[in-house]
């Protein structure tokens, strides 16, 4: 690995401001999980690296009646996955963020580096976009707000500027009977990324599906919300064969790649089984 | 019968509390004063000619003490039988990955800038990557200068019919007594299986610190054999034997891998030219990329069948990718040796195997654990399998038909050859009926281990007081508190009697090095001979200190086998293709066992071992090119996807080492993936003749399978 200056500022907007300065050559670090290894791999040599651990409004998770949860960037996974409001709130976070890695991993990893690296295959991006989670992000030029459905432009790149940082996550107060859930598919080692994984968001009134939300990672450069599939179950019932009909619209809506994980044909045929998996529990749940 | 006292109380490792503490001092825990840092610059290309290399700008960049190439060093060669791979290379260049140039600086991170700076420039030749084209009269040689090469020990070899052939072992029985021996058959059948290159996965990776001090070269090194490895220096470098000193204690991990040095040389070199202590550690993308992975095969079976069931004739013919160099295997004959037990629990009257190993322009083999062995028997016990399913016969049947050893009982009593897969079988409750998608398999197996040959000295300071001094490093597997309890065993002395200290090879006595699972073997059987007459010379006349030195030898014909077999229960994810190892048993005739936790640990760690090669470990290689750069990629099993495990040790047999004992290091992985494969078959319908048994490949199968609709 190459060597490069430390900078710790305290504020966001010392953080901005030294983004600003140093230019091209600085990068943002949050947990680490991610951009040390590729630092040691030789896949990132950056001159310089903020880190973002002493900025104390970066740090931990809010909550507003009106607002829903706001995590701060620097929220670790493990926090995310631990937290009671979480659990209480939106469950389906936490279930994802206990899929990712280890709990030493998840120690340290965070929300926003997790959304920033832009990795296809992380399991918390999936559930963030199933909760039209808002991503703040803070430039020089002030403060804006993103769909974390837009926010993936290709493999680890997104819309986050150059000399801005995202800020906080916020996940709106979820729809009222809402039941979220999420699979991963490892079909190698429990402890990998997956092959396909899918996020799932129902709300069923009177045995129809009022509302579907369905959000596919590992099914390409970006995490993607199938909105054909959630058309497919909106104003049904739940029975069979309007979970395989949604589920069957997946394949066509991802553009997956072949790697040590699966072919792209497998991961297609996955991403179909793994959602009406997911579909048919969900609606399980709900009845029972 | 074998000794259950005095080993029954469990072993506390002796060297345990250094490792949990963190005072153990691996090799690249030492970074002794005025250290210098090593970084390489590897082939980006398959097959070249180096046409020309600028090494300027590294030799001046901060901190850099020397740039060295092959121009500098000469064409020096190196490998554990077969010494074809340059320290560095000189004209040309084999795989991907191969080191061309060696920098020596204050840092790491100096060392890696100044290797960015080295221009080299390839003129690309043709490379061949599959062994069978390799083969072709028409295909690019790798080594057009192979004659000249030497071996460790001295001179240089016959060259074969093929310049691209690293090695050709032919046994059995000879072609016209195999025609013979088929004609007699009522059915024959063929079945052809292929295996992938997969790497031995340890934590700790490759990696040497040497220095000089006047004449002396010190070394610290990963290697397991430190011996060996000063042989080896020697021989490569021109130093003499008596002025290197090895000193490997503590190794993070072997799997059969450690035994092939790579750091060694060019350190040497580096420590050479610059006066300074040397320090190299790999880092795992050059680890996946050129440290001797396990050979990919392809291996096709041929067995002659009578109506009943039995066995009378055997072929195997085993093509073993064998890479850009043969440096990493040991053996003269530069084949995986355990290729030959496709067989290996079966009597079978005519049986000639041919095992080849073939260059290509790809990651160079080396050993893993049971190397050779690993694909024989997944060959083997899937290819009875097959035959069972042809012949209608129930696949536990077909195989106690055939076990040998089985015609030599009068008595109608059990031989351990049947015990073992008996066992197996029971502990999978083998007849059960079982619900779709779930089904069982086994393998059975039969191992060798435990040739060589090793010293130890044995001192008495006082009654209560001995001292054992070996050479040996211990590569994980419980080398020291092994001898520590032979010695207190034989002496009749309490275990905390006994301090074991692992010296220096100038210091300690002869020791072939771990290996062929025979360390308990060879040490503890030299532990047992030196206690055993130290104890006689003490009662005769006790006084102290006393020592007395004892070396003994394994030889390479000893009949040292022990039978094992695995049975496991699946299920069948039809969807995803997903398998589940519901349950699985492992039942070992492994003698007298003198480390019960060490044991216990080497058959389940080597189950898990075998599990990762069954279903997942592949190393990918994509014109030359290793696709796996960590040990994120390159996955291995871990602890939740173990499955519930029976180990079972049976049988009363005797094994040759000290107090009856017998090795198995290499013995709990052999039987995993065919026993998986044979199970997977019978819950399914679906048969799988390659590894691993990924989930793509199951649905694959499954739903080709399918009858269309």
């Amino acid at each position: 690995m190459r060597l490069f200056q430390y900078h710790r500022p305290t504020t966001v907007d010392e953080a901005v401001g030294l983004l600003t300065d140093l230019g091209d050559e600085a990068v943002v670090l949050a947990g680490g999980t991610s951009l040390m290894n590729m630092v040691k791999l030789g896949l990132a040599e950056p001159e310089q690296v903020i880190a973002l651990r002493g900025v104390r409004e970066l740090h931990g998770v809010d909550t507003q009646p009106s607002d829903g949860l706001t995590f701060g960037a620097m929220t670790t996974l493990r926090e995310i996955e631990t937290s009671a409001l979480v659990r209480g709130t939106a469950p389906g976070l936490a279930e994802a963020a206990h899929h990712v890695a280890t709990v030493r991993i998840r120690n340290q990893a965070t929300v926003g580096g997790s959304l920033v690296h832009a990795d296809p295959n992380q399991d918390l991006p999936p559930m963030l976009m199933v909760h039209d989670a808002l991503a703040r992000v803070t430039g020089p030029d002030g403060s804006r707000e993103v769909p974390v459905a837009d926010m993936f432009l290709g493999y680890f790149e997104t819309v986050v500027g150059a000399e801005e940082i995202l800020r906080s996550v916020r996940v709106p107060v979820p729809r009222a009977g809402m039941r979220t859930g999420y699979l991963k598919f490892l079909p190698r080692t429990r402890d990998d990324y997956s092959t396909i994984s899918v996020a799932a968001g129902v709300t069923l009134v009177d045995g129809r599906f009022e509302d579907a939300r369905i959000a596919i990672a590992g099914g390409g450069s970006v995490p993607v919300r199938c909105r054909a599939a959630e058309a497919a179950l909106v104003g049904n019932g739940t029975r069979p064969d309007v979970l395989a009909g949604a589920a069957d619209v997946v394949p066509g809506e991802i553009d997956p790649i072949s790697d040590g994980r699966g072919t792209s044909g497998y991961k297609r045929d996955m991403a179909r089984v793994c959602t009406e998996r997911l579909l048919r529990r969900l609606v399980a749940e709900a009845r029972a | 019968m074998t000794a259950a006292v005095p080993f029954a109380q469990p072993e506390v490792r002796h060297e345990g509390h250094l490792k949990v503490t963190g005072q153990a001092r691996y090799t690249g825990d030492h970074y002794p004063d005025g250290v210098l840092h090593v970084a390489c610059l590897a082939s980006p290309t398959p097959h070249a000619t180096i046409t020309r290399i600028e090494t300027r700008a590294a030799r001046e960049t901060a901190g850099v003490h020397a740039v060295l190439t092959g121009a500098d060093i000469g064409d020096v060669r190196f490998g554990r039988h077969l010494r074809d791979l340059p320290v560095l290379a000189t004209d040309r260049v084999r795989f991907i990955g191969q080191r061309v140039a060696a920098v020596a600086a204050e840092t790491r991170e100096a060392a890696e800038e100044a290797v960015r700076l080295i221009e080299v420039d390839y003129d690309d030749l043709p490379p061949v990557f599959d062994p069978r084209q390799a083969l072709t009269s028409d295909a690019p040689v790798l080594h057009p200068e192979a004659a000249g090469y030497l071996t460790m020990r001295g001179g240089t070899r016959e060259l074969l019919e093929h310049l691209n052939l690293q090695g050709d072992l032919l046994t059995g029985h000879d072609p016209e007594e195999m025609e013979r021996a088929f004609e007699a058959a009522d059915r024959v059948f063929e079945h052809t299986f292929r295996t992938p290159r997969q790497h031995q996965g340890y934590i700790e990776p490759h990696g040497a610190l040497v220095w000089f001090e006047g004449e002396v070269c010190h070394v610290i090194s990963t290697n397991k054999a430190p011996f060996t490895l000063r042989s080896h220096m020697a021989a490569v470098t021109g130093h003499p034997a008596e002025k290197i000193d090895v000193y490997n204690r503590f190794i993070g991990g072997d799997f059969g891998g450690k035994g092939f040095s790579i750091d060694e040389f060019v350190c040497f070199y580096l420590a050479r030219a610059t006066g300074r202590p040397v320090r190299s550690v790999m880092s795992y993308v050059e680890e996946l990329s050129g440290a001797g992975p396990r050979h990919a095969a392809e291996i096709t079976l041929r067995t002659g069948v009578t109506r009943t069931g039995v066995f009378v004739a055997h072929s195997a013919d085993v093509v073993f990718d064998g890479g850009a160099y043969a440096a990493g295997k040991a053996a003269a004959d530069l084949v995986p040796h355990g290729g030959l037990d496709t067989m290996s629990a079966y009597a079978v009257p005519a049986t000639r195997h041919r095992l080849r190993t073939v260059y290509t322009n790809s990651v160079p083999g080396g050993h893993m654990r049971a190397p050779g062995e690993v694909q024989a028997v997944f060959a083997g016990e899937t290819h009875v399998d097959l035959i069972a399913e042809e012949l209608g016969l129930d696949p536990l049947e077909l195989r106690r038909r055939n076990l040998r050893g089985a015609d030599r009982v009068a008595d109608g009593a059990a031989t351990v050859a049947e015990e073992v897969l008996s066992r197996a079988a029971a502990g999978v409750d083998w007849t059960a009926t079982r619900s779709p998608g779930r089904g069982v398999g086994i393998a059975v197996y039969r191992r060798k281990g435990g040739a060589g040959r090793g010293g130890v000295v044995l001192r008495a300071l006082d009654a209560d007081r001995f001292e054992v001094v070996t050479g040996a490093a211990d590569q994980g597997s419980g080398t020291v508190t092994m001898i520590a309890r032979v010695a207190a065993a034989a002496l009749g002395v309490d275990e905390s009697c006994i301090e074991v200290i692992q010296q220096p090879t100038a210091v300690a006595m002869f020791d072939q090095g771990a290996g062929a699972s025979r360390v308990t073997r060879v040490l503890g059987a030299a532990t047992l001979l030196a206690a055993t007459d130290l104890r006689k010379m003490l009662a005769e006349a006790p006084r102290f200190p006393i020592e007395v030195a004892r070396e003994a030898e394994a030889p390479r014909a000893e009949d040292s086998h022990a039978f094992g077999a695995v049975s496991v229960e699946v299920e069948v994810d039809v969807e995803t293709g997903q398998i589940t190892v519901l349950s699985a048993v492992l039942v070992a005739d492994t003698g007298t066992v003198i480390n019960p936790l060490s044991h216990r640990g080497q058959l389940e760690g080597g189950f898990a071992f075998g599990l990762g090669a069954a279903l997942m470990e592949e190393l990918p290689v994509e014109d030359g090119q290793v696709l796996a750069g960590s040990l994120g990629d390159y996955k291995l099993p871990t602890a939740p996807d173990m499955p519930p495990l029976t180990v079972v040790n049976v049988g009363d047999t005797e094994g040759t080492g000290p107090f009856g004992a017998k090795p198995v290091g290499e013995f709990g992985n052999l039987g995993v993936a065919p026993a998986i494969g044979n199970a997977v078959a019978r819950a399914t319908g679906v048969r799988l003749r390659q590894l691993p048994l990924s989930a793509e490949a199951v649905y694959r199968a499954v739903t080709e399978a399918r009858p269309q609709e």
